[in-house]
C-alpha cells in the first residue's frame, strides 16, 4: 500500500479542510436568521449554498485545473440562469393573469373567477 | 463471464484490417461523459427550483410560514450526514487511487450507512408530516382543505423534490454497492478506476443537490421577524 506520497496526504488534508469549511457554513446556515441580514434571509442563505456548492465542485468533485469540465458547467448554468431571468425577471414581474390563473388562487376560487369574469362582459 | 478486452477490427475497402482503438482506460473521456450526464440533472433539478422560485414569488409570506414549520433539527441533521459521506466517498476514491482497496472498501461501506441514515431520518420526518396531515393528495393538501393556497404549493413542491431527491439517494446506495462488487471481483482496481471516480461524483452531486434544497425549504421562513412563527 503506497499511501505516503505527497499526492495521498496533501489530497486528504484537502478533503479535510474542506469538510470543516463546509461544517462552519452549515453553521452559519442556522445562526444567519437570527445573527446577521435578518431581513434578507432568502438572499444569505442562497449565498452560502454558492459558496459551499463551490468548495464541493472545485475540491470534491476535482473541478480545478480542468478546463474544458468547467467550461461545459459555466455554459450549462447560464442556461439554466437564462430560464430563470426570463421566467422570474420578466414574465412573473408582468403577471397579468392573477384573477384567472390556478397558480395565485386556490382553484375553486379560480374556477369562480373564471366564470365571473364572463359575466362582467 | 471473462471482461477481457477484445480488439475491434475494421476492413478498409482493400481489404487490410485494422485494430480500432479502444477507450477502455480513457479516464478523462470517462469523466467528461458522467459530467455532461450530471448537467442533465443540474437541469432538471433547475427546471424545479424554477418552479419552486415562480411560486415563491407569487406567494412569499405562505412560503416563508409554510418553511418555519419544518424541522430544522432533522434537516440540519440530514445536512450533516451527506456532508460527512460525501468526505467518506472521497476518501474511498483516494485510498483506491493510492492503492488501498480494503480502506477504500470500508470507506464505501461508511458512505451506504450514512445515506440510510439519512433515509431513515427522512422517512421519520416525513411520516411526523403525514401525522400533521401534510401530504401529498392528503388531509391539508387536498384542495377543499383551507391551508392557504401558497403553502399547499410549497409543501407539494417539498415533497416532489426531497422525493426526487431521495430517489437518487436510493439509486447512490445501489451504484456503491455495485461498486463493491465490481471491486471484489477484481473488475474495479488502483489501476481502472473510472467507475469508483464516476461513483463518487455522483454522490457529489447528490449532496450537492442538498446544499441548495435545505436552506430553500428549511432556512428561509427561520428567522422570527420574517419566518411568521
Amino acid at each position: 500500500m503506497d499511501t505516503n506520497t505527497v499526492n495521498y496526504q496533501k489530497e486528504r488534508a484537502s478533503y479535510y479542510k474542506v469538510l470543516v469549511g463546509l461544517l462552519l457554513l452549515t453553521a452559519v446556515t442556522f445562526i444567519q436568521p437570527h445573527m446577521f441580514m435578518t431581513e434578507s434571509t432568502f438572499v444569505a442563505q442562497m449565498l452560502i449554498a454558492v459558496v459551499k456548492a463551490y468548495l464541493i465542485v472545485m475540491y470534491y468533485m476535482h473541478l480545478k485545473g480542468e478546463k474544458l469540465i468547467t467550461a461545459m458547467v459555466w455554459f450549462s448554468l447560464s442556461l439554466v440562469l437564462v430560464f430563470f431571468i426570463i421566467v422570474i425577471g420578466i414574465d412573473v414581474s408582468n403577471f397579468q393573469f392573477g384573477a384567472e390563473s390556478h397558480i395565485t388562487t386556490a382553484a375553486e376560487h379560480s374556477v369562480g373567477a373564471a366564470h365571473a369574469t364572463p359575466a362582467a362582459h | 463471464m471473462s471482461h477481457e478486452y477484445v480488439p475491434e477490427i475494421a476492413t478498409d475497402r482493400e481489404g487490410n484490417e485494422h485494430e480500432v482503438q479502444g477507450w477502455q482506460d480513457d479516464l478523462y473521456a470517462g469523466k467528461l461523459g458522467f459530467w455532461l450526464f450530471m448537467l442533465t440533472e443540474v437541469m432538471m433539478f433547475g427546471a424545479m427550483f424554477l418552479a419552486l422560485a415562480y411560486y415563491n414569488t407569487l406567494h412569499p409570506q405562505d412560503f416563508l410560514d409554510a418553511s418555519a414549520s419544518l424541522n430544522r433539527l432533522l434537516g440540519g441533521t440530514n445536512t450533516v450526514i451527506l456532508l460527512v459521506s460525501a468526505l467518506t466517498m472521497g476518501l474511498g476514491l483516494l485510498k483506491m487511487r493510492a492503492g488501498d482497496v480494503k480502506g477504500a472498501k470500508l470507506m464505501i461501506w461508511a458512505t451506504i450507512i450514512l445515506a440510510t441514515a439519512f433515509l431513515i431520518i427522512k422517512g421519520f420526518e416525513w411520516t411526523a408530516e403525514y401525522n400533521h396531515g401534510i401530504f401529498l393528495l392528503h388531509d391539508k393538501l387536498l384542495p377543499e382543505s383551507d391551508l392557504a393556497f401558497g403553502q399547499k404549493l410549497f409543501f407539494g413542491l417539498y415533497f416532489s423534490m426531497t422525493g426526487l431527491h431521495g430517489v437518487h439517494i436510493i439509486i447512490g446506495i445501489g451504484l456503491m454497492l455495485w461498486l463493491l462488487k465490481r471491486i471484489n471481483a477484481g473488475q474495479v482496481s488502483t489501476k481502472h478506476h473510472i467507475l469508483h471516480w464516476n461513483i463518487a461524483l455522483y454522490w457529489d452531486i447528490v449532496h450537492l443537490i442538498w446544499v441548495f434544497v435545505f436552506p430553500y425549504y428549511y432556512m428561509i421562513g427561520a428567522g422570527g421577524a420574517t419566518g411568521g412563527h
